[in-house]
C-alpha cells in the first residue's frame, strides 16, 4: 500500500483544495498518470500517481481543502504490473460514461476541460489510457517485459499511436527504461493486429459510454441479501451520485410544501390553436412546460429569495434566473440548465428545454450545462401524476412541480359550476431560507400569471 | 540558459487555438519532445474563467457579454474571471519546473519579471501581500496571473499586462473576484498611449532575465498553428 499525501508545491503553500479525483475507487493508476486536481491560491495542478497500482481508497473529498502531507488516499501497488482488467460488465461501462451524466443533480459534476470543447488538455478519465492496456487482448499480443517505466506513454504518443494505428505492443522504446518515444511510433510501420475497434473508434475528444477505461468492478455475487430468481447488479455510477444528492437534501434542508390549483383553460386551447403552427414554424413542439417556465422566471423576479441560495452563513442572490428542468433518461435523472433564462421569451424557452432533453437523453450534456441553476422544475404530468413532493435540487432553496392537467368541475364566476382544464402547481421549499407566507405569495404570482397573461402574443400568433 | 522557443505572432490570435497549441507544447514539454517556450500574443476579447470562478463574478452575463462581442470560456486554470483582448501583452510561458517544483516561487517569478518590465518603462509596480496573486500600480491591477501546472511541474496559462487595454472591458466582471480593487493599464499610469508592441520586447527580456532563458524563435511549423489562428 502506498500512501497519497497533499503535495508540497513550495515552501510557501501550506494547503491545498481538492478539485477533482480523476481516477475512482477501484480503478487502475499508472505511474505518472494523472490522479487528482489541486487548486493552491492561483495555480491548479493536476498531480501524478507516484507509483502504479489500484486506488483503493479514496480518503479526501472533492472541494476539501486540507494541509501539505495529508493523507489523501491509499493506492496498492502489490500487482501494479499484471494483467489487463478483463472486459467490465456492460452495466458498468455504460454507468462511467460521460461526465455530465455524473449529475443527479447540478451539484456534482466539476468542471473541467469538456466545458471548453477547445482545449486540449490533460487526458480525462475516459481517454485511452486503459486501451494501451487493453490493447493486447484485442490484438493477441502481449507486452514485452520493458519494466515499469515502458508504460508510461505521453499523450502525443497514445495519440500518434491511434492516429496512425500503430499497436503500441510491437514498437520497441528507445526512451530512459524502454519509454516508447515520438520518435519510436513515427518509425513503427501501422499494424493490421489492432483496429480501431480496440481504441473504441473514437477520440478521447468525444468520450461514450463504451470507451471508457476499464473500471475494476467486483463481480456481483449473490449474497444474503437475494434469493433464489432474484437478480442482482450493481448501483451504477450515476445512480450513486443521484442518491447521494437526494439524501444530502433530505438532511440538510427544511423542506416544507405548498400547493395551488391553476385554472389553464385558455392555455389548453391556446395550445390547441397553435401548436401545429409552432411546430412548422420553430421547428419543435409546443408544450406547456415553456408557459410555466415564463410564469414562474417573473415570479422569481418578483421574490429573489426563492431564486437564491444559502452559502454558509450567507445568503447569496444571482442577478439572472439559470433554470434547471428536470429531465429523465436512461441512466436516471439529470438536470440540465437554461442559462438566462430571464432574457428569454416562450419560443427560446421551448426551443432549450428541446435541445437540453435530446442531448440529455444522447449524453451529450456538457459539464457546464448541468451547473449553475438557481431554481429547478420538475414536471411528471405527462405521466399521470395529479400531485408530486419533489427534493429539492441543492443548492437551490425551491423546487417547483408541474402535475397533469385535467378536466374538472370548478366553482366560476357567480357560483356556477363549470368545466374547466386546471392543474396542481406546487412547490418544495428550504423552510431555513423561506417562510410559508414568501412561498405562497411567489405561488400565487405563478397562478396569475398563467391565468391571466396572453402567451399568444409571447409566441408570436 | 534554457533554450526556450519564441512565440510573438503578430495580430490578435483567436483564444481556443492558442490554448489548444499551448497544452500541446506543454505536453510534448512534459515527454521532453519540445524545449521550453513562451508565447507572447494578444487575443481578441474575451472573457476567461478559472476553476474558482463564482457566477456572481461575471456581471454581464455570458449572453450579454457574447452580444458585446466577447465570449465566455470556461478553462483550467487557477483564479476567476478576467478579461483578454487588443492592447493586453498576454504571456504564456510553458516551462519546466525540474523535481522539486515551487509552485510559489514560480508566481513570485512571474510577477517579478511584470514588474522589471514596469521599471523599465518608468513605472513603479508590485505586488500585494495582502491580496492574491497579481501586480498592482496602488490598489489598481495592471497584471493578471493565473497558472496552471500539468503534473505539478510543467507550466501553463500565465500572466496578462494591460497596455493600452480599453478598460472598459472589465466592467462585464469581477477581476479575479476582488470587487475593491480596480484595473489600471499602463497607457493609464504613463498618460501616453503605451502598445503591445512597445511592451513585448521588454517583457521578453525581463523573463528571459528572470527564468534564464534563452530565446531562439520558434520552428515556422509550430508557429504556424497561432499564425492561422490570427484573427484577420
Amino acid at each position: 500500500m502506498t500512501s497519497i499525501q497533499m503535495p508540497q508545491l513550495g515552501e510557501t503553500i501550506v494547503e491545498g483544495t481538492i478539485l477533482k479525483w480523476l481516477k475512482a475507487e477501484g480503478e487502475e493508476v499508472d505511474r505518472d498518470e494523472p490522479l487528482f486536481e489541486i487548486s493552491t491560491d492561483k495555480v491548479d495542478t493536476e498531480v501524478p500517481s507516484p507509483v502504479a497500482g489500484t486506488l483503493t481508497k479514496i480518503v479526501v473529498a472533492e472541494g476539501e481543502t486540507v494541509p501539505v502531507g495529508t493523507e489523501l488516499a491509499m493506492i496498492d501497488s502489490g500487482n501494479g504490473e499484471g494483467p489487463a482488467e478483463p472486459a467490465p460488465p456492460a452495466a458498468a461501462a455504460a454507468s462511467s460514461g460521460t461526465p455530465a451524466t455524473e449529475a443527479g443533480g447540478s451539484g456534482t459534476v466539476a468542471p473541467d476541460e469538456a466545458s471548453d470543447a477547445s482545449a486540449a488538455p490533460a487526458p480525462p478519465p475516459s481517454s485511452p489510457v486503459g486501451a494501451s492496456q487493453g490493447a493486447p487482448v484485442a490484438g493477441g499480443t502481449s507486452l514485452p517485459d520493458r519494466g515499469p517505466r515502458s508504460q508510461i506513454l505521453s499523450p502525443l504518443v497514445r495519440r500518434l499511436a491511434q492516429e496512425r494505428g500503430i499497436d503500441l505492443a510491437t514498437v520497441a522504446g528507445s526512451g530512459t527504461g524502454g519509454r516508447i518515444t515520438k520518435a519510436d511510433v513515427m518509425a513503427a510501420a501501422p499494424s493490421a493486429t489492432v483496429s480501431s475497434v480496440s481504441w473504441g473508434g473514437v477520440g478521447p475528444a468525444a468520450p461514450q459510454p463504451t470507451t471508457s477505461a476499464p473500471v475494476s468492478v467486483a463481480p456481483p455475487s449473490i449474497g444474503a441479501g437475494a434469493a433464489e430468481g432474484e437478480t442482482v447488479e450493481p448501483l451504477s455510477h450515476i445512480r450513486k451520485a443521484i442518491a447521494t444528492h437526494m439524501v444530502a437534501s433530505v438532511n440538510e434542508t427544511a423542506r416544507a410544501w405548498t400547493m395551488v390549483e391553476v385554472d389553464v383553460d385558455h392555455l389548453v386551447k391556446l395550445r390547441e390553436r397553435a401548436k401545429d403552427g409552432f411546430l412548422a414554424t420553430h421547428g419543435v413542439k409546443l408544450t406547456y412546460l415553456p408557459f410555466v417556465v415564463r410564469a414562474t422566471v417573473d415570479a422569481l423576479k418578483a421574490f429573489p429569495m426563492v431564486n437564491s441560495r444559502i452559502d454558509g452563513e450567507n445568503v447569496v442572490t444571482p442577478r439572472g434566473v439559470h433554470m434547471g428542468i428536470a429531465v429523465s433518461y436512461d441512466a436516471g435523472l439529470i438536470v440540465p440548465v437554461i442559462k438566462d433564462a430571464d432574457a428569454m421569451n416562450s419560443v427560446g424557452i421551448a426551443r432549450a428545454i428541446t435541445d437540453l432533453a435530446a442531448r440529455a437523453r444522447g449524453h451529450q450534456l456538457k459539464p457546464d450545462e448541468v451547473q449553475g441553476s438557481t431554481f429547478a422544475i420538475t414536471n411528471p404530468g405527462p405521466y399521470g401524476s395529479l400531485v408530486s413532493v419533489p427534493i429539492i435540487n441543492q443548492p437551490n432553496v425551491a423546487i417547483l412541480a408541474l402535475d397533469a392537467i385535467q378536466k374538472r368541475p370548478v366553482v366560476v364566476e357567480g357560483d356556477a359550476i363549470a368545466v374547466r382544464s386546471v392543474v396542481y402547481v406546487s412547490m418544495s421549499w428550504d423552510h431555513r431560507l423561506l417562510d410559508g407566507e414568501i412561498a405562497t405569495r411567489f405561488l400565487a404570482r405563478v397562478k396569475q400569471n398563467l391565468e391571466s397573461w396572453d402567451f399568444a402574443e409571447d409566441l408570436g400568433i | 540558459m534554457r533554450r526556450t522557443w519564441l512565440f510573438e505572432p503578430v495580430g490578435p490570435v483567436r483564444y481556443e487555438a492558442s490554448n489548444e497549441a499551448m497544452h500541446d507544447l506543454a505536453e510534448r514539454r512534459l515527454s521532453d519532445e519540445a524545449p521550453d517556450s513562451l508565447i507572447l500574443l494578444e487575443h481578441p476579447p474575451v472573457f476567461t474563467a478559472g476553476r474558482r470562478s463564482k457566477p456572481e463574478h461575471l456581471v454581464w452575463s455570458e449572453r450579454e457579454a457574447a452580444a458585446r462581442g466577447a465570449a465566455v470560456h470556461h478553462i483550467d486554470r487557477g483564479g476567476s474571471f478576467t478579461f483578454h483582448g487588443p492592447g493586453q501583452l498576454v504571456g504564456y510561458p510553458i516551462l519546466h519546473l525540474g523535481v522539486r517544483p515551487d509552485a510559489a516561487a514560480y508566481l513570485r517569478a512571474l510577477e517579478d519579471a511584470v514588474i522589471r518590465t514596469g521599471a523599465a518603462l518608468g513605472v513603479e509596480l508590485h505586488r500585494r501581500d495582502d491580496v492574491q496573486t497579481g501586480v498592482y500600480a496602488g490598489d489598481d491591477k495592471v497584471c493578471a496571473i493565473g497558472v496552471r501546472l500539468m503534473r505539478t511541474r510543467v507550466t501553463l496559462h500565465g500572466f496578462a499586462i494591460n497596455c493600452d487595454t480599453d478598460l472598459s472591458w472589465f466592467d462585464g466582471i469581477v477581476a479575479c473576484g476582488l470587487p475593491d480593487n480596480g484595473v489600471t493599464s499602463l497607457s493609464a499610469l504613463l498618460d501616453r498611449d503605451v502598445t503591445v508592441d512597445e511592451v513585448r520586447p521588454i517583457a521578453r527580456r525581463a523573463l528571459a532575465d528572470v527564468f534564464d532563458l534563452d530565446h531562439v524563435p520558434a520552428p515556422p511549423d509550430e508557429l504556424e498553428r497561432f499564425r492561422s489562428a490570427l484573427v484577420a
